[in-house]
């Protein structure tokens, strides 16, 4: 047996590891398997979309951990002896992808943001970021499975064919497990999803107080857009939630437009706006390395040239 | 009176790296430094040690030039170090540096908790601390911000997409932290004397008993390029609307 096997937290998620999977498994002359968790429901969607086989996993007790499952999934890995395993990388599934790989005793390339396989010899080539984003490491599995988590939302969603068979099988239930959720807290404020937004304006510790992001958001409305942050902002000031924190360790942005102001452009930040169209950057130092991966850029002090930008965008529009 | 192993990695600064003018990454001025999520995972170690007592031992897996690594990490304040060492334990990926922790963990030191950080600096695969529970067979919760010790158990809260899950897990267990747990400390001048008294226990691969082959091989590691207009203005009016130009030739301020 062998096949392409799919594991994710949501829909969303499987969907996108499945338009992977689809073209991995025809160029490999193989089969595709998603794992669902409790719910039945989207199976014949899972199939539509190209899964050949939906295995179910049992649903859990409340107070399980996902990674309860790890045990089903390894004792079924042994027997159906997958080509390659996708996992999504969301904080669990990095988890659980680990652990598997420790189990099966095979090689993972964490948050894998490219991945092409050769017909001939069957090697997958697969490339991750490095060195906080200053490289591209590329590598490859000698093991089998070959692993892979997939940082979401890198690649296109499948879509839904019309004249798709698959089967669904359901898989035994997960043993006790070795750790318990206590309590389940969600986020306490949930912050504006800005992925997907056009213009992104950057708040960077160039912002010397909390009331003046002010500063910012002024930019970001004349704009039209959305403002994110640098970590320190999130993580050590405190003054915006973690979710718009832009960087290896935070989010990723693809607009139209973004702008860094009184950022300093180290390449953990700058990795999460590569996909930027237009870079801009305002700071006071002009060897700062945002210069550097900018396109356009003002040499300057924020506080002096962030309201005068807002008037000349608002005058510019109209 | 918990025995706590915090698992630590001597790494490139990645700050130091430069791309040469083929694109080509040069690391020839580089300096190294204790990865910056083990600081966090030391500081955590540390301030359980500080609380319920115990013992912390630091373990790393490197060449011998890692040593300067092991008084950085003891100035930080635990007791003993462990230095697994060898001229060929150079760019190990995670299943072999797992593999040599389990090995060296399992004859040699007692523990209750073993807490790493959430990845390594340099190449953040974030797979060592799992596969390392994994391997020894203790309950893991990675990525955690809080976290305390309650009897026989611990009690860690982990920072997940949606919010947070409170976990509670048997000792022995693992933990990977986040750097949200705490602020490390920055060691003074009689830290750093303190850590050249401390005792390390050198261990080589020939007091191991396996070799370690690589699951996954690197075929190239290239710089991630960025090509960009790097044009900038002076912050006076002229500059401004010069600015504001470019951005509406470029047909983003729709
Ligand atoms: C493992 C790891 C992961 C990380 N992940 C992330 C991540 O995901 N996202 C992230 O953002 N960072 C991340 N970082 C941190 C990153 O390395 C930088 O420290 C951070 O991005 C710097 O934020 P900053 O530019 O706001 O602050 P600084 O580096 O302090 O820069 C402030 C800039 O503002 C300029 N400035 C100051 N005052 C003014 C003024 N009045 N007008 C104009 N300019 C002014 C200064 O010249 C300076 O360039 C990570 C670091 C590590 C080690």
């Amino acid at each position: 047996m062998a096949g392409i096997w799919i594991f994710a937290e949501s829909l969303e998620q499987t969907k996108e590891l499945l338009s992977i999977g689809s073209t991995l498994a025809s160029k490999l002359g193989t089969m595709t398997s998603v794992f669902l968790q409790g719910n039945t429901g989207v199976a014949d969607d899972y199939i539509a979309c190209g899964a050949d086989e939906v295995l179910v996993l049992t649903a859990l007790a409340e107070d399980q951990p996902l990674d309860a499952y790890i045990p089903v999934i390894a004792a079924e890995a042994q027997t159906a002896d997958p080509d390659i395993f996708l996992i999504a990388a969301t904080v669990r599934g990095k988890d659980i992808a680990a652990r598997l790989a420790a189990r099966l005793k095979t090689g993972l390339c964490s948050e894998c943001i490219g991945l092409k396989a050769d017909e001939n010899d069957r090697t997958i080539e697969m490339e991750r970021f490095a060195y906080g984003g200053a490289a591209i490491q590329t590598v490859v599995c000698s093991t089998r499975p070959v692993m892979v988590t997939i940082i979401p939302r890198t690649f296109e969603a499948a879509a839904r064919q019309s004249d798709r068979k698959g089967t669904i099988r359901e898989l035994p239930a997960a043993p006790p497990s070795a750790s318990t959720v206590l309590e389940r807290k969600p986020k306490e404020t949930e912050a504006k999803d800005i992925s997907e937004s056009r213009i992104v304006v950057c708040a960077g510790r160039g912002i010397e107080k909390k009331e003046d992001l002010s500063l910012v958001q002024e930019l970001a409305a004349a704009l039209g857009g959305e403002i994110g942050c640098t970590r320190p902002i999130s993580e050590e000031s405190h003054w915006l939630p973690e979710d718009l924190c832009i960087g290896i360790s935070g989010i990723s942005v693809k607009p139209a437009l973004y702008i860094g102001l009184g950022v300093s452009g180290q390449v953990q930040h700058i990795t999460g706006i590569r996909d930027a169209k237009v870079i801009c950057a305002v700071n006071k130092d002009e060897n700062a390395p945002i210069f550097g991966a900018s396109d356009y850029g003002i040499v300057g002090d924020l506080y002096d040239v962030a309201p005068k930008l807002s008037d000349a965008v608002k005058n510019m529009k109209g | 009176m918990p025995d706590i192993i915090v698992c630590f990695k001597w790494v490139i600064d990645e700050a130091y790296i430069r791309t040469g003018s083929s694109g080509a990454l040069d690391f020839r001025s580089v300096n190294y430094k204790l990865s910056d999520y083990d600081r966090n995972a030391i500081e955590a170690a540390v301030r359980l040690k500080e609380e319920c007592g115990g013992t912390v031992t630091a373990v790393t897996v490197g060449t011998p030039g890692a040593t300067k690594g092991l008084k950085d990490a003891l100035s930080r304040g635990p007791d003993k170090a462990c230095f697994v060492n060898d001229q060929s334990f150079d760019n190990l990926e995670p299943s072999q540096t797992a593999a040599i922790l389990t090995d060296v963990i399992k004859g040699r030191l007692e523990y209750d908790l073993i807490i790493c950080g959430e990845g390594s600096s340099d190449l953040y695969a974030q797979q060592v601390g799992p596969r390392l529970a994994e391997a020894l067979g203790i309950p893991c919760v990675s990525f955690v911000q809080k976290l305390s010790i309650d009897g026989n158990r611990i009690i860690a809260e982990r920072k997940v997409e949606e919010g947070i899950n409170i976990m509670a897990a048997q000792l022995p267990a693992l933990v990977t932290v986040v750097p949200d747990i705490n602020n490390p400390r920055i060691p003074g001048v009689k830290d750093t004397l303190m850590a050249s008294k401390k005792e390390v226990i050198s261990v080589t691969a020939d007091d191991l008993p396996a070799t370690y082959e690589p699951a996954l091989q690197t075929v190239s590691m290239t710089a991630a390029s960025m090509e960009r207009n790097c044009i900038t203005f002076p912050a006076d009016q002229a500059g401004i609307q010069a600015f504001v130009e470019a951005l509406a030739k470029e047909g983003v301020l729709r």
